[in-house]
């Protein structure tokens, strides 16, 4: 067989924040970014959220519904502020997995929660969420925070994670959404594309990957888009909840 | 968001005071991550529960099945909350509980049983002589308000007994009712022996 997107001679394009990129760098022009920001993620993303971003990783806990002895997998998890979380809750019986396709937020992430003493029943693994390296029906909770949007082929990473789930198990995808107060709208395109990117230089001296930010979460789908891929992926019972008037949306599915 | 937030610094606050107490912390470890909900008939608000070695987690909703559900209205659980015999009050016609009962209890003995070491918490913000001295000043101050306190009581209790004469003094009062005690007893013999005699008195038609 043949993969339809090697028929054509002009490789297919994805976009990348505002630009169109070919697909296959995609991946490698989003992992610059996290390369850039790894050393200062979690403080940039305290000074961006005002802290908040806390209480949209507290809520994705609650609606994971983890369980003492649960396996969960944290896709994307970045600097492992849910990790640390599931990790408590499932405590010495249960597995969790920390996953992301990006080695120096791995990284970080890895040497962060080992300082805080979280260890035991945490694994670390890069993988790409589109193809994830684990057996079918495998764990009880996946979750997806702020990673989705950064994947090249949604669908294919959405199918990934209903696959390792098992039965009744619960996806969560926290991601940036679209405000549905048009006012606030407003505001927040004027925060996100003048401050974000001045608090970025300031911090990282990189401007460009806050641009990235900004001009991403703009090209994510919306919330009902997203539902409908979910939806058609094989996700049952689909909600979403959305946070700080929209900015925000918490997706859940669960698998039949 | 606003509830989160609360819920966050309430369990940051209620962690805090877990750590005082060496033994809570291990008693809640033994839990194992059980989830509790407490589910408030009137006013209606929900909150779930988890116990582990790092103390509680509080959530305003939980995305699986409870271990165990206490359903009841808020003036029972406030009972429940400051009543030492939680028992009675859990078999009250009010409260519902599904589930496994044990986990609810244990909590509540562990949040009942708090001792909290504050010297300890004091000493890693002053150092160990300042927590001292402050600790020796407030048991002498403590054991000073005791003693007043005292003092007053037994200085009015002998001023309305004996200036005032306004009630009986206990001394008093135990003599009198000795009196009595003796007078009644009395009063048993004497009837006893009437008795006796009017049956001694009274011809016996047997014969």
């Amino acid at each position: 067989m043949t993969d339809p997107r090697k028929e054509h001679d002009a490789e297919p394009t994805t976009h990348f924040g505002y630009k169109n990129v070919p697909e296959s760098k995609k991946a490698e022009k989003v992992a610059e970014v996290f390369h850039s920001v790894a050393a200062k993620y979690d403080l940039m993303n305290d000074l961006m959220s005002g802290g908040v971003h806390r209480l949209w990783k507290r809520f994705t806990i609650e609606l994971s519904g983890a369980r003492h002895g649960n396996r969960v997998l944290d896709i994307a998890g970045g600097t492992g502020d849910l990790t640390r979380q599931f990790s408590r809750i499932v405590g010495p019986t249960g597995e969790v997995v920390l996953a992301d396709i990006n080695a120096s937020m791995l990284k970080v992430g890895r040497d962060r929660l080992l300082d805080k003493g979280v260890a035991g029943n945490v694994k670390f693994v890069q993988a790409d969420a589109e193809k994830l390296p684990f057996p079918d029906n495998h764990f009880d909770v996946v979750t997806i925070a702020f990673g989705l949007r950064n994947v090249t082929h949604k669908e294919d990473a959405i199918a990934s994670m209903l696959r390792v789930l098992k039965p009744g198990g619960r996806l969560l995808v926290l991601e940036f959404s679209k405000p549905t107060n048009p006012l606030f709208s407003k505001a927040y395109d004027a925060y996100s594309f003048s401050l974000l990117p001045m608090m970025g230089k300031l911090i990282t001296n990189d401007s460009e990957s806050y641009r990235y930010l900004a001009e991403s979460i703009r090209m994510h789908p919306d919330q009902e888009t997203l539902k409908g891929m979910m939806v058609d992926a094989g996700f049952e019972r689909v909600t979403y909840h959305n946070m700080t008037g929209g900015i925000v949306a918490l997706h859940r599915g669960i698998k039949p | 968001m606003l509830r989160a937030a609360l819920l966050a610094g309430a369990e940051h606050s209620v962690n805090r005071a877990l750590r005082l107490d060496p033994t809570a912390l291990p008693r809640l470890a033994r839990l194992g991550g059980r989830v509790i909900e407490i589910d408030c008939t009137a006013p209606a608000w929900r909150l779930f529960l988890l116990a582990d070695s790092e103390g509680l987690r509080l959530a305003g909703d939980w995305g699986s099945e409870p271990d165990c559900r206490l359903r009841a209205p808020a003036t029972s659980l406030v009972k429940l909350a400051a009543s030492r015999n939680k028992t009675a009050i859990l078999h009250g016609p009010d409260v519902e509980i599904e589930g496994d009962s044990s986990a609810l209890m244990s909590l509540a003995e562990v949040l009942q049983d708090l001792e909290l070491d504050w010297e300890y918490e004091v000493s890693r913000l002053l150092g160990p002589v300042a927590t001292q001295l402050l600790a020796s000043g407030l048991r002498a101050q403590a054991g000073w308000l005791r003693q007043s306190a005292e003092s007053l009581r037994q200085d009015l209790a002998d001023y309305l007994n004996e200036e005032s004469r306004a009630l009986v003094g206990s001394d008093e009062a135990e003599t009198r009712f000795a009196e009595l005690d003796r007078l009644k007893l009395d009063l048993d013999r004497l009837e006893a022996r009437v008795e006796r005699l009017a049956h001694h008195l009274t011809p016996d038609r047997s014969e």
